[in-house]
């Protein structure tokens, strides 16, 4: 039988939450040397293991704040990624949202995974002692995840307005980065739905123009040599593939550094991407947790992907037969 | 392997060649270290070459299930992925139909881009396909600055041309309207065979003879001669021969199976294009693989050895020596990425087959009429302005006058209220046209708005379909309605079809004018004197104007210039010449076909027609000459029946609003048409049919066109033709019935 070919999505930060407690514990085998390595750096730097981390109560400022969780997300990403069992999948192209991308770069094989683990914990620490700006998001699509148009011309009208950037396109949502005034104001411009707008604990406004002192930094303290090129294609916020003979490292660390930190991260474009120049048979959301399960579902919906017009149908799908697969939901890893 | 199944068997080569090392040796001396080019981009054009020749494979796998609806590839022409890097994607590309390679490696300057499902789509012809919704497999993309292209009888290159005459032309107008950058270039690709065609020949004339008078066409004409027209060889010299020494044009030759040498000759064209704003001819030389399309068998017209003499030449060979030589690759990473392309083709393809198609008239239809980039017409010019531009004549304007000086007015104020707006044609700029319609225009607005082009019908009209790509409304002129035919093409199977095939992404505004029909008293003969509408007839999506006062002629020409302007339409504007001059109508010097030029802001809607008189024994339905007939008939047979009667002109003759005319004929149940142009195929024809069906009540409708013949000269000049005589024995003969 014919391997089934399947895009890898990488989750960004906000991924570890409360209810993804023990993640590692439960999930973590088949990469414990390389999550034992892992805590031995961090415990040289002076940080709590990941192990530790992973078993300790969830306390937000503990888990979430930025040298902890992209770590900790990380790693369990990758062993999620080491689950998968090659000899019935395809892996035809890796993706990430935001800090994600890093793991993408990992898994994709542009990046060692030691190297992978040094850039996503020099990238998470760079805002250890202060937090540049703050991350907001907002729900653009109606009950049945279809784009509400009017409402995302509004929030694009009224974040350019309040001098905040559009961070990131998730699917069904918009993240909206910008300093803590610009979307303080936004927060009483916005109509209100459910909990939102809702600013985004401990998170910085990634993928702005105000991160462009974060990309220097970074071009100081990361090594270029560290980037390759993938073997699998890679496929990055702008929705550019990476393929594995045509792509150039330099280029891949300029947009690693430079391009990624400062602009918006569209994932939307990314997903988009993936189904419509490889058309996987699944798609595969690794953990931890299940955050990603909403944007791609809404990505899926806005393309008319499998013919799904609405929530409705795409739970359906995923009821009969998922088309995507969250390793982050106990059900749905079962049928790997 | 079989005799006919090419396909397969260059496959198997590909394959079995690159691991034993069995490749075609190199034709030029071109080395890729001595090229500031990095590995990578070699790679990634090669990896373009090899995705668009599994489209070609798994296209014709699909046809014969009868999913995929063309088959005409481009395999052999794979060097074409190079023009797709070196050429900025703002530079606008006509592409020839073997482009695939092109569009691929162009997608790659530009994020979020997915040109193998959207090709595919359009293999499919799925109305998800982003460009035609289905309607044909066109490359295509708005974001590519690719304008959807059919390109099989070269009519694209007039337009081409047009295009890049009107990037610098907006530069010195500093249109804002425009878009394309000012040092963007544009890009033409056509096989050897179609650089036969008069099109191409008309394009090819018109470039040099701009660039010969120091005027700016930055345009690289690239001619992907792979040696056969279908099954006609094209003599191995004839292209560089015809093209190499001519006057006005940049030729360069390259080796269209080395991606060195393609690389290196296409950034010296680039180079000389880009600073020299002139044309430039870029022949490659290249090969043609598995025939023509998927249902030609190339060894009824080939021999087996001449067919396996190409292959042996298979560009891709070609590429994986250079990637194997210059340690880009090796030979397995070469067939490893053969293959995974393979896999992913053919999936996005069958994925592709399951996408809806088009199923009703309606929704085929709905892009025959469409625009996605809908505009408002801008302000009136002031008082002041106009008065400016008018000087003395200004004084004039109030004063009642004949149909070609209020035309010629309309003219200046559109001319001064719309800066996007040219007017060209033959004679048009100092001379002020044949019949002084454009006088004063060109001292007006100057040469660059008001200029002559030279006398190619094809190319004007190209032309303006060239300067609609960069934010123009142009205004053209054909001297005279003859004059159209030997252009037809450009409005029917270019102008009018962009939309359709597009789905309004890119529209081709435009007014033509043009002066025609008969009774010009004996001068001219036929080729002054036209009497026939019915190349418009049948083109989907026209306007189709033909005032018959001055008064009309104004509004009528507002119209159109803002239909053009706001919804991207394509209007044909038909001035009867013998009505240019006239002042009279039922006596000497009584002045009543003289009016006064109309305020500014009115126009006559498109469709909408007007009536004269209100009786209800007769109802004349007419146009142009007709119409000025028509009413000296009127006043004749009302005297002598003492019966009142009707008489509409159309004005517009596309669209026609069949039941608004139902409504004003009322209860009247007698018809005449009368229709000055050959009775077979005139639009009288037309109006009997509609009326005839779409009437509730039976009518009594009589035709009375002209007759089916050419116009002579002298005194016999209206002898074919319906004169105020002839229309009122019609009438009265309708009447007694």
């Amino acid at each position: 039988m014919s391997k089934k070919r399947i895009v890898v999505i990488c989750p960004g930060r906000g991924s570890y939450t409360r209810e993804t407690s023990n993640y590692l514990k439960e999930y973590g085998a088949p990469a414990n040397k390389s999550i034992q390595w892992m805590d031995d750096q961090r415990e040289t730097q002076g940080l709590l293991s990941l192990t530790n981390l992973d078993r300790q109560n969830f306390k937000a400022r503990t888990h979430m704040v930025g040298e902890n969780a992209s770590s900790l997300i990380y790693a369990c990403s990758f062993s999620d990624f080491m689950s998968i069992d090659r000899t019935k999948y395809e892996i035809v192209s890796v993706l990430g949202n935001s800090m994600g991308w890093y793991t993408a770069l990992v898994l994709s094989g542009a990046v060692s995974w030691e190297n992978g683990f040094h850039l996503i914990n020099t990238m998470g620490s760079m805002m250890k002692d202060e937090l540049i700006g703050a991350q907001m998001i907002y729900p653009i699509v109606d009950d049945e995840w279809n784009i509400d148009q009017n409402m995302k011309d509004l929030v694009m009208s009224e974040l350019t307005n309040a001098g905040a950037y559009l961070s990131i396109n998730l699917g069904g949502f918009i993240v909206i980065g910008g300093d803590k005034s610009a979307l303080k104001k936004l927060s009483k411009i916005l109509p209100v739905k459910d909990k939102y707008p809702l600013i985004i604990p401990y998170h910085g406004a990634f993928h702005t123009p105000l991160l462009e002192s974060i990309s220097q930094s970074a071009r100081k303290l990361i090594d270029p040599s560290i980037f390759n090129k993938p073997s699998i294609p890679l496929i990055d916020g702008t929705g550019k593939v990476w393929s594995p003979y045509a792509s150039d490292p330099n280029q891949i660390m300029e947009y690693t550094l430079g391009h990624q930190v400062q602009n918006t991260y569209d994932f939307t474009s990314s997903v988009t991407v993936a189904l419509k120049e490889f058309c996987p048979d699944k798609v595969l959301l690794l953990g931890p947790g299940n955050s990603l399960g909403a944007p791609v579902g809404q990505t899926l919906i806005g393309n008319n992907w499998l013919s799904l017009k609405s929530k409705q149908e795409f739970s359906n799908r995923q009821l009969a037969d998922p088309f995507m697969i969250s390793m982050g939901l106990r059900d749905q890893r079962k049928m790997l | 392997m079989s005799l006919f199944n090419r396909a397969e068997v260059i496959d198997q080569n590909f394959t079995r060649w690159v691991e034993s090392g069995n490749l075609p040796e190199a034709k030029s001396e071109q080395k890729l270290s001595k090229n500031d080019i990095l590995k990578t981009d070699y790679i990634s054009l090669f990896e373009s070459q090899v995705i668009s020749r599994h489209m070609d494979f798994h296209a014709r796998k699909l046809k014969d299930r009868g999913e995929c609806f063309y088959t005409i590839g481009s395999s052999g022409h794979e060097g074409n992925a190079v023009f797709g890097r070196i050429f900025s994607h703002k530079d606008m590309a006509f592409l020839h139909y073997r482009s695939a390679p092109f569009f691929l490696e162009r997608a790659k300057q530009i994020p979020n881009s997915t040109p193998i499902y959207d090709m595919a789509l359009s293999f499919m012809a799925s109305s998800e396909d982003p460009i035609s919704g289905g309607r044909h497999k066109v490359i295509g993309s708005e974001d590519l600055f690719i304008p959807p292209q059919t390109s099989t009888i070269a009519s694209h290159l007039p337009k081409a041309v047009g295009t890049a005459f009107a990037i610098d032309r907006a530069k010195d107008l500093n249109l804002s309207e425009s878009k394309l950058d000012n040092s963007s270039i544009v890009i033409c690709s056509f096989g050897d065979a179609s650089a036969n065609h008069a099109t191409a020949l008309s394009a090819f004339n018109t470039a040099c003879w701009i660039s010969s008078q120091g005027g700016h066409v930055p345009i690289i004409f690239i001619c992907e001669d792979n040696g056969t027209g279908i099954s006609v060889p094209t003599e191995e010299e004839w292209i560089e021969n015809n093209f190499s020494n001519r006057y006005g044009l940049e030729y360069l030759k390259v080796d269209g199976l080395d991606l060195v040498d393609l690389i290196v000759k296409s950034k010296k064209a680039e180079k000389i294009c880009r600073v020299n704003r002139g044309p430039v001819f870029l022949h490659m030389k290249t090969i043609r693989l598995m025939g023509h399309a998927g249902s030609d068998i190339e060894v009824g017209y080939k021999s087996l050895k001449e067919i396996e003499e190409d292959e042996k030449n298979d560009p891709l060979l070609h590429s994986a020596r250079i990637m194997i030589e210059n340690n880009c690759l090796t030979k397995k990473e070469i067939l490893s990425l053969y293959e995974q392309k393979r896999k992913q083709v053919g999936k996005v393809f069958e994925y592709a087959t399951f996408r809806p198609k088009l199923k009703k008239a309606n929704e085929v239809m709905s892009s025959i009429i469409s625009n996605k980039h809908i505009r408002s017409r801008p302000n009136y010019p002031s008082l002041g302005k106009r008065e400016k531009v008018f000087e003395k004549e200004f004084n004039r304007i109030s004063i009642p006058q004949h149909m070609g000086k209020l035309i010629n007015y309309a003219l200046t104020d559109i001319l001064l209220q719309y800066p996007n707006t040219v007017v060209f044609g033959e004679d048009v700029a100092q001379k002020g046209g044949v019949y002084h319609v454009t006088a004063d225009l060109y001292k007006q607005f100057g040469i660059r708005r008001v200029f002559n082009s030279p006398l190619d019908e094809t190319s004007i009209i190209g032309f303006g379909l060239g300067l609609g790509h960069n934010g123009f409304v142009p205004i053209p002129e054909i001297q005279f309605l003859a004059y159209l035919h030997n252009a037809e093409d450009q409005l029917r199977g270019e102008a009018a079809t962009l939309p359709f095939f597009s789905e309004g992404r890119f529209t081709n505004p435009m007014v033509l004018r043009i002066p025609g029909l008969a009774y010009q008293k004996g001068f001219g003969g036929h080729f002054h004197n036209d009497n026939s509408l019915t190349i418009f007839r049948d083109i989907p999506g026209l306007i189709l104007a033909v005032p018959s006062n001055g008064a009309d002629a104004a509004k009528m020409l507002r119209t159109s210039v803002r239909e053009a302007y706001e919804n991207g339409r394509v209007v044909i504007f038909i001035e009867p010449i013998a009505l240019y001059m006239t002042r009279d109508l039922y006596t000497e010097k009584d002045g009543k076909w003289l009016n006064v030029y109309p305020d500014i802001k009115e126009e006559v809607a498109v469709g909408e027609f007007m009536t004269y008189g209100n009786g209800r024994s007769l109802t004349i339905i007419t146009y142009g000459n007709g119409l000025y007939l028509s009413l000296k008939a009127k006043k004749a047979i009302e005297s002598k029946t003492k019966k009142k009667i009707k008489v509409i002109d159309l004005r517009w003759l596309a669209p026609i609003n069949i039941p608004k005319i139902i409504a004003s004929i009322g209860r009247c149940n007698k018809i005449l048409i009368v229709d000055e142009c050959r009775r077979t195929g005139c639009h009288g024809e037309n109006i009997y049919l509609k009326l005839s069906q779409n009437s509730n009540k039976k009518l009594n409708i009589k035709l009375h066109a002209s007759e089916d013949s050419f116009i002579p000269l002298g005194e016999s000049a209206t002898a074919t033709l319906p004169s105020e005589e002839s229309i009122i024995n019609s009438a009265l003969d309708l009447l007694s019935e």
